[in-house]
């Protein structure tokens, strides 16, 4: 045995060992276990099932017809959003450039009690009170068909003068309250399509509050008093989401005096009506506009401006594109376990020894385990969010729910959003499982970090505050990316999941991949300094 | 006795049976056939003891069982503040006992360990060579898992009582400003602890029957905790289907169990405490009922 | 570079316990070393320190003169078959090959290729889980060779085979010497390193016993004793006691002599005039010579049986 034999030279074979070779191993080792890809398919499959199965088997009602017909009632304003656009108003026409100027004196009001407080008396009346964005003033508006361009200079129940205008625009003026000691003085001032408000604490020094350049503000319009009060919405009780809860009429007068219309017609008589019956909710004999001499008070009822989720109107039902992604908690659960036991089982069976050797850059190993279950996750899960989304909307047009959001750019995002959402959060689960190793530790983990602050932020068994926190500040907050319509500081409304998170789309995603980025650079650096 | 066998054609052969004394053994094994039953199971229990409390990993998840729990409880009780002073709907008792929705995740965690943790180490098969009767293997772990949580749950209904009680009062949620009492002279809290501490040990039992059907670990980790926790915020997401959204919240595990923590307001509950609880005890049969079943039919 | 492995004064811990204490020592190309040693020696755990999944705390690995770390498709350089149950149970035997040659950018054509030579054609899509022991080291081996590495690392490839396996396990391992590879192999079964290996390294507490080749370490352990078997047993036991050796009866007509090449021996009887019928040279075998190497080093010992455990 001792004979020189000459060393081996292996015969030059083609391979190369570099990232791409990895990710094709980590391919071949997922898609070769038919457990695992069968439960991501179930996954993905239970959120487009969810998505298009669970919400909103009921139909819209209105008067006398139901279903997709009722959508013909809802008012679009010129941004293409369904709005609320009924108050009572007194106007006269305004053919060329002009103005209106007014003082108001007062602002008071009718609100209905908070049915879950006790109270003493009778249940039903009304009792006086302001509800914080109550509104009189001022108005300019191309028509009294709902939904036409406006603006509309006013002062509120708690938050001053506002300029306002195309229902989502709304910006401030004077501060305070409006009582016959401290009067506003108000001013619109028309010149073509463009109008410019103005308010005054004393008649004589005018601050311009803003301008409003108006497309469909051409021709003779209609200038004058308005005045409207919007539906309070008071849950059942006080939890951060989706909560029962009951709608409330309010009412709104406003006292006008030393009211001026330059460009009008002359002699021209203020002729009352009441706009709007979409989100009308108080019909009866208050409502209207009544005149002394120079003094002029409008009582009207209902709200100008964008319709936002969780009924704050009573006609049609609304829903958002988040409605339709009920599901995808339920696929996050089962990709985060498929995601952990990606790499807990290599070390169940000792099989990381046999990865390792084959590929000892432990870094890279880690990146291609991440890429692999990234890509399977964002494809399958973009792919269900787009059926739940597609075709949840499409049977909720059918029911005549209006889906708040819909449109193309922003379902892109928000169905993308969810796949991309999915994929980091796959891979956050991937990186806490490579730290703990052990499989059953690995899951729990996962589950607590990444699904149970959702559960916990969403179902509201904490208080309101806690609930916003913990949907701020865990790796809950990438739910974010299903929130399809903005908020509006100027209306109220219920802004909870599952339609509205505390933080934007993309802040949420981001504390989403920093979480991500932490755990997958610890987990990296870990698996390079210990032994397998 | 004799028997006789034919061999062939027409060839007889006679073979004497040879009677075996009957030893003292067999009339004492004999008379105590229906008593080996009972040892048997006694012995499984002794053997399942001494599995769980010479594994080093059990005294510290009863220990987090525990400080969960706790933990939760008081941070709830101390984000909980009433702005008004009074006229808020507070349940003191439910908010300090909040804690075991976050405990009953270890609970699950244990029972799933105590099971699969058998698979993966491939230790079932020495466990069902030393004993063959398997549903008595699966009552004996059921037995020391209950035995074990019950005595961690007591700990931690006790101490979030405790703490609950004190920080409310910090926050001035007491009886003095029109709150129910959290007092365990108080039968309504009584029931609440007390069903909380049986609410755990029948989240542990559900627990092991879902595992022991599933076997891996990891899925029936997966599987445990989806069972507990993706029903409530299901029952959310049904608003628009009321007569579902009723049934969730009446039949699933978790709904219907957390009903025994509400003292008060109990017009307005979707099912009633010892009822919920009921419930919850029926699924926890069901799983480990399948589980016994598959048990037996099943390869090791 | 030559295809070797070098290891060099590895020491490793492990908790409260030292697993490796200055272990050193070369597998050459073209032979097969064979890496013995008693349980708890740390055979597996230089294994793994040579394949970068254990760090030493101080000492070198290194294969073909580089650390594993730095080795570009790192299955072409070295082969390894550390423990042949490391397979997911639910994936096909192919299936496993196949992602371990994606891994270094080899195509599935390359694991048919050792599939076939392994002789696992037939069960290459059945699922892992299901092989038995003997079925899973061959199956071990296929992977090994699928870089076609210069050199190769089998911890225990005897283990659980049967007879036809070891034969063939025994041939194979001959022939990939004698292709020019570097073979390491550890194992416990003595009597089939003495067939397969060249060159042996015994290790004990975790450091190097001995290494030397196979032949030198049987010479060293057979000390010389001679078996003698003669009608005429005091004649003889006094030529020979005479002659300086140290002769001792072992039996009715037998004699174990000591201290004398058995050609002396023959020598000193024939010069005497004492007849006998029949003499051997004794030959250690290597479990005797490994036995008496590694009698200090045993951490485990089991009671030899027959005495009671008190």
């Amino acid at each position: 045995m001792t004979a020189t034999i000459t060393p081996y030279r292996p015969p030059q074979q083609d391979g190369r060992d570099g990232f791409a070779q990895l990710l094709h191993a980590e391919w071949t080792k997922f898609r070769t276990l038919r457990g695992w890809v069968i439960a991501i398919v179930v996954a993905a499959a239970a959120i487009a099932v969810v998505g298009v199965l669970l919400p909103h088997s009921s139909q819209s009602h209105c008067g006398s017809r139901s279903g997709a017909a009722c959508l013909a009632l809802v008012a679009t304003g010129p941004g293409g959003e369904a709005v609320n656009d009924s108050y009572y108003l007194a106007a006269q026409p305004l053919a060329v450039d002009g103005s209106i100027t007014v003082r108001l004196t007062s602002l008071t009001g009718l609100v209905t009690p908070d049915p879950n407080l006790p109270t003493t008396g009778p249940q039903d009346t009304m009792r006086p009170g302001l509800v914080p964005w109550a509104k009189a003033g001022i108005i300019i508006t191309a028509s009294t068909r709902p939904g036409a361009a406006y603006v509309a200079m006013m002062v509120t129940g708690s938050h001053g003068v506002r300029l306002q205008y195309d229902y989502t625009s709304d910006i401030a003026g004077l501060p305070g309250s409006v009582s016959a000691a401290s009067p506003r003085w108000l001013r619109l001032a028309r010149s073509g399509d463009v109008v410019t408000g103005y308010d005054s604490a004393d008649g004589r020094g005018w601050t311009e509050v803003g301008v409003a350049h108006l497309a469909g503000l051409t021709g003779t319009v209609r200038a004058g008093m308005f005045a409207t009060s919007p539906l309070v919405f008071f849950p059942n009780f006080p939890t951060y989401a989706e909560p029962g809860g009951s709608l409330s009429a309010s009412l709104a007068t406003g006292a006008f005096d030393d009211v001026h219309l330059s460009g009008g017609a002359p002699g021209g008589r203020w002729a009352g009506q009441n706009v709007g019956t979409i989100g009308a909710n108080y019909d009866g004999p208050r409502i209207g506009l009544r005149q002394a001499g120079g003094k002029f008070t409008v009582t009207g009822s209902g709200d100008i401006g964008p319709v936002v989720a969780a009924g704050t109107n009573s006609i049609f039902i609304t829903g958002t594109l988040a409605d339709h992604l009920f599901g995808v908690f339920i696929g996050l659960l089962i990709m985060i376990v498929i995601a952990a036991m990606f790499i807990t089982v290599e070390y169940r069976r000792g099989l990381i020894a046999a990865t390792l050797a084959a590929s000892p850059r432990r870094g890279r190993l880690l990146a291609a385990k991440a890429v692999v279950i990234g890509m399977a996750t964002f494809a399958l899960g973009s792919a269900a969010a787009a059926v739940a989304v597609i075709v949840g909307t499409r049977i909720a047009h059918n029911s005549g729910i209006y889906v708040l959001g819909s449109g193309w750019p922003i379902e892109v995002r928000v169905i993308l959003g969810t796949g991309a959402m999915l994929a980091v959060a796959s891979v956050l689960a991937l990186s806490i499982a490579a730290m703990l190793r052990r499989s059953v530790a690995a899951v729990a983990a996962v589950v607590v970090v990444i699904v149970l602050p959702y559960i916990i932020g969403v179902t509201g068994i904490l208080p309101a505050t806690a609930s916003e926190w913990i949907l701020r500040v865990t790796p809950a907050a990438g739910f974010a990316v299903e929130q399809s319509v903005p908020q509006y500081q100027q209306v109220v409304g219920h802004y909870g999941p599952p339609d509205y998170y505390p933080l934007a789309p993309w802040s949420g995603f981001a504390v989403l991949c920093l979480y991500a980025a932490v755990a997958l650079g610890l987990a990296a650096w870990l698996l390079r300094r210990r032994d397998a | 006795m004799s028997q006789t066998m034919t061999h062939g054609r027409n060839q007889t052969m006679t073979i004497a049976r040879h009677r075996l004394p009957r030893s003292a053994g067999t009339a004492r094994a004999r008379a105590d056939g229906a008593g080996r039953a009972w040892t048997g199971l006694a012995d499984a229990l002794w053997a399942e003891w001494t599995k769980l409390r010479t594994e080093p990993g059990t005294a510290w998840i009863l220990a987090a069982i525990c400080v969960l729990t706790v933990a939760v409880g008081a941070a709830t009780a101390a984000a909980t503040r009433c702005s008004g002073g009074t006229g808020c709907a507070i349940d003191p008792t439910k908010v300090s006992l909040t804690g075991i929705e976050a405990g009953q995740a270890v609970v699950a965690v244990l029972a799933v360990l105590v099971i699969s943790g058998e698979y993966s180490t491939g230790m079932i098969a020495v466990t069902f060579t030393a004993m063959p009767r398997r549903a008595a293997v699966l009552a004996a772990k059921a037995a020391t898992l209950t035995g074990l949580v019950l005595a961690a749950a007591v700990v931690a209904v006790a101490g979030s009582l405790a703490a609950g009680r004190l920080i409310l009062a910090g926050n001035g949620i007491t009886a003095a400003h029109g709150f129910a009492v959290v007092s365990l002279a108080h039968g309504s809290t009584v029931r609440a602890a007390a069903g909380s501490v049986l609410y755990l040990a029948l989240v542990g039992l559900l627990s092991l029957g879902i595992a022991t059907i599933v076997r891996d670990s990891a899925a029936a980790t997966g599987a445990v905790l989806g069972m507990l926790y993706v029903p409530p915020v299901i029952a959310l997401f049904l608003g628009s289907e009321p007569a579902w959204q009723r049934w969730v919240e009446r039949y699933t595990p978790t709904n219907a169990g957390l009903a025994i923590l509400n003292t008060t307001g109990l017009r307005d509950l979707v099912i009633s405490p010892w009822a919920g609880l009921g419930v919850l005890a029926a699924w926890a049969a069901a799983a480990l009922l399948a589980a016994g079943v598959l048990l037996h039919l099943r390869d090791a | 570079m030559e295809a070797t492995i070098e290891v060099t004064g590895l020491r490793k811990r492990f908790g409260s316990t030292l697993a490796l204490d200055d272990m050193s020592f070369v597998a050459a190309p073209g032979q097969v070393t064979g890496f013995v040693g008693p349980n708890g020696a740390g055979k597996s755990t230089t294994m793994r320190v040579i394949l970068g999944l254990d760090a030493p705390d101080q000492g070198s690995a290194l294969i073909s003169g580089q650390p594993y770390a730095r080795l570009r498709r790192p299955l072409s350089h070295i082969g390894a078959m550390l423990d042949a149950a490391a397979l997911q149970p639910g994936r096909s035997a192919r299936n496993h090959l196949l992602w371990l040659a994606h891994s270094q950018g080899l195509s599935g054509r390359r694991v048919d290729e050792v599939l076939e030579r392994a002789g696992l054609t037939s069960a290459a899509r059945r699922k892992a889980g299901g092989f038995s022991l003997g079925m899973r080291q061959r199956l071990g081996i296929a992977a090994a060779m699928l870089g076609d590495p210069p050199v190769l690392m089998f911890d225990e490839p005897f283990n659980g085979m049967d007879p036809e396996g070891i034969a063939w396990m025994r041939g194979y391992l001959r022939q990939l010497a004698a292709e020019g590879r570097a073979v390491l192999v550890s194992s416990h079964l003595m009597s089939e390193l003495q067939d397969s290996a060249d060159h042996l390294v015994v290790a004990g507490r975790g450091t190097v016993i001995a290494d030397s080749s196979v032949a030198e370490l049987i010479a060293a352990a057979s000390a010389d004793r001679v078996t003698l078997r003669t009608s005429t047993r005091p004649e003889a036991m006094t030529v020979l006691a005479h002659a300086g050796a140290v002769v001792a009866a072992t039996g009715r007509d037998t004699l174990t002599v000591s201290g004398l090449a058995a050609e002396q021996v023959v020598a000193r009887l024939s010069e005497s005039g004492v007849g006998f019928w029949e003499i051997s040279a004794h030959r250690a075998t290597l479990e005797e010579a490994y036995m008496e190497l590694t009698r200090d080093a045993v951490e485990f010992r089991a009671q030899p049986a027959g005495e009671e455990v008190r």
